[in-house]
């Protein structure tokens, strides 16, 4: 990307920061839910099933899998407000490339979830939380956590470009952005899950973005390997994260182009 | 500046909203395009900003062709949406800005216009406030202040005074009109307010069913109707009181209905030789004569579409 088309884009990551920072119920509401798991579920899950401190960590990780759909759900009401009350219209008029409007508005989506996704590790480890990282992990949890971020917040964009009212975007939020949490390995591992389901699961990106942070902040690699069945972890590691970059990759131009499409009549 | 070349657009389910229409705007010009609702303007303009594909024709702005080099054409325009078109929790400096640097005006320079342009439309005191706590008419100047901050070549003014009342719409008309004095911006706008584009343009172009049914200055297409018409509301039929009108050889083709009333431009008959073939006809009615204005052209060439658009 040339320095020419970063000027506009940082001008538009602004514009979308601003925004956002005079919404707080954007950068507040996607916390509370698993906040509320990390401080309250996973502990009273961890007494009733006597489960170990192991599982704990597991959970929290489990968190984050809910925290970033969330998020970047949130994020793309901003798209409709934007459209139906907002200075949409002004930027379409703009002598900018439309694609940096979509990604403006990701890049701040990606920052203000790292944002939470720290606040939420950050919380973790206060209540005694134990993450076992290395820098190498840190980097496999940052790959997923990112490119498990721009593909939801694509998803988001799709969504809120295809529909016309928010009430209607709201109604399909659950779908989106719980449902696939509950069976991805959030709170159980997938091999719980009876056969089909299983099977099911191993093509949710959630499912392979909670099996890799696992493996980056706790070297757990038994998530990887309930997908995939192989011995060697980096291998499935460097699938997963495959199959994760797809997944961004796909929605992330996906969201362009649907973008694009709703803005020129 | 403006060319436009059999511009077409045909949206999905045949709807044909404008019908390869041709029209030039020459620098510095202030150009009207009337009509109704459902004429064509808003799309004109939404082609001609790019934001609507065309489905045929071309359209050029200071040379740059809107099809094959929208960036360009869009870096010498701007735009005033018929609607509110701002980030309202933001100040209003901050979406001055927002334009400036999209529209590459240089920091400094930016700012310089941006002090310069608030106080001159007398949003000094509010400019740093967020938008949601303006008036209407305070945020319409809002927007135009913003229109020209990037000192665009050509300038979109889609519907500019809809819904605001009187007075605000004629502070914003003094303003468009200042805007038109003191420099050579070229300047495009659609409106249905025909008083505003008399005042406005240098031409006007009127559109009726997505075609251009009239093309010239307002001193021209008035001419066409003579120097003096008659009104009649007509205590029955209209259209039967026309035809007899007509084959008495008082009213002639210029002549129309709009609804219950009759005009007649009366093409060197005199007032009292028409009034007394009305008596005669037993056409019943309150009669009134007066100087042609751009309604009755409008009326004419529109089919009384206006009133059905109000």
């Amino acid at each position: 990307m040339t320095a020419l088309a970063l000027s506009p884009l940082a001008t538009l990551s602004r514009r979308r920061f601003q925004l956002t920072a005079r919404t707080p119920r954007e950068l507040l509401v996607p916390l509370l839910t698993p906040i509320m798991f990390a401080l309250v579920i996973a502990p009273s899950l961890k007494t009733a099933l006597h489960t170990q401190a192991s599982y704990e960590s597991y959970v929290a990780i489990g968190t984050i899998g809910l925290l970033i759909p969330l998020n970047t759900m949130f994020a793309g009401l901003g798209v409709i407000v934007d459209r139906e009350g907002g200075a949409q219209r002004e930027l379409l008029a703009a002598p900018v490339p439309r694609a940096l409007i979509v990604l403006g508005n990701m890049l701040v989506a990606v920052a203000i979830t790292g944002l939470q996704v720290a606040v939420l590790i950050a919380i973790a480890v206060a209540r005694g939380i134990h993450f076992d990282a290395t820098t190498g992990g840190v980097a496999w949890f940052l790959a997923a956590a990112t490119l498990f971020t721009v593909g939801m917040y694509g998803a988001a964009e799709i969504l809120a470009n295809r529909v016309p009212k928010q009430e209607e975007y709201i109604a399909r939020v659950p779908a989106i952005a719980i449902l696939p949490w509950f069976v991805a390995g959030a709170l159980f591992p997938i091999t719980a899950l009876p056969h089909v389901l299983r099977w099911v699961t191993k093509f949710l990106p959630l499912t392979h973005g909670l099996a890799l942070m696992r493996y980056g902040l706790l070297q757990d690699g038994s998530g990887l390997h309930n997908i995939w069945g192989m011995s060697d972890s980096a291998a499935m590691a460097a699938l997963s994260l495959g199959v994760l970059a797809l997944f961004a990759l796909l929605l992330g131009v996906v969201s362009v182009r649907v973008f694009s499409r709703a803005a020129l009549r | 500046m403006i060319e436009v070349d059999e511009l077409r657009k045909v949206y999905a389910g045949s709807v044909e909203a404008v019908k390869g229409i041709d029209f030039e705007v020459a620098p510095g010009e202030v150009f009207g395009l009337l009509g109704p609702n459902g004429a064509g303007k808003s799309t004109t303009i939404g082609m001609l900003t790019t934001t609507v594909r065309p489905t045929s024709g071309t359209a050029r702005l200071a040379g740059f062709d809107v099809g094959e080099q929208p960036l360009l054409a869009r870096s010498v325009s701007s735009v005033v949406f018929q609607d509110s078109v701002v980030d309202r929790s933001l100040s209003g400096r901050r979406n001055l800005d927002l334009h400036a640097r999209l529209w590459k005006v240089e920091a400094a320079a930016a700012k310089e216009r941006i002090d310069e342009l608030v106080q001159a439309v007398g949003l000094g005191d509010l400019v740093d406030r967020p938008v949601a706590t303006y008036s209407g008419g305070e945020r319409r100047r809002l927007e135009i202040v913003r229109s020209i901050v990037s000192d665009p070549r050509v300038l979109f003014l889609d519907e500019p005074t809809v819904g605001l009342d009187p007075l605000i719409r004629a502070e914003l008309l003094d303003l468009i009109a200042e805007l038109r004095d003191r420099s050579e911006l070229t300047i495009l706008v659609t409106t249905h307010y025909l008083d505003e584009a008399e005042r406005l343009c240098d031409r006007v172009a009127i559109m009726h069913a997505g075609a251009i049914v009239a093309l010239d200055t307002p001193e021209r297409l008035r001419a066409g109707l003579g120097r003096e018409l008659l009104e009649l509301r007509v205590d029955g039929d209209a259209a039967a009181a026309l035809t007899s009108l007509r084959s008495r050889g008082i009213a002639h083709e210029t002549a129309f209905t709009v609804g219950s009333t009759l005009t007649v431009p009366l093409n060197g008959h005199s007032t009292s030789e028409a009034i007394a073939a009305i008596h005669e006809l037993g056409i019943a009615g309150a009669v009134s004569a007066r100087r042609p204005t751009l309604d009755d052209v409008y009326l004419r060439l529109t089919g009384g579409r206006l009133a059905e658009a109000a």
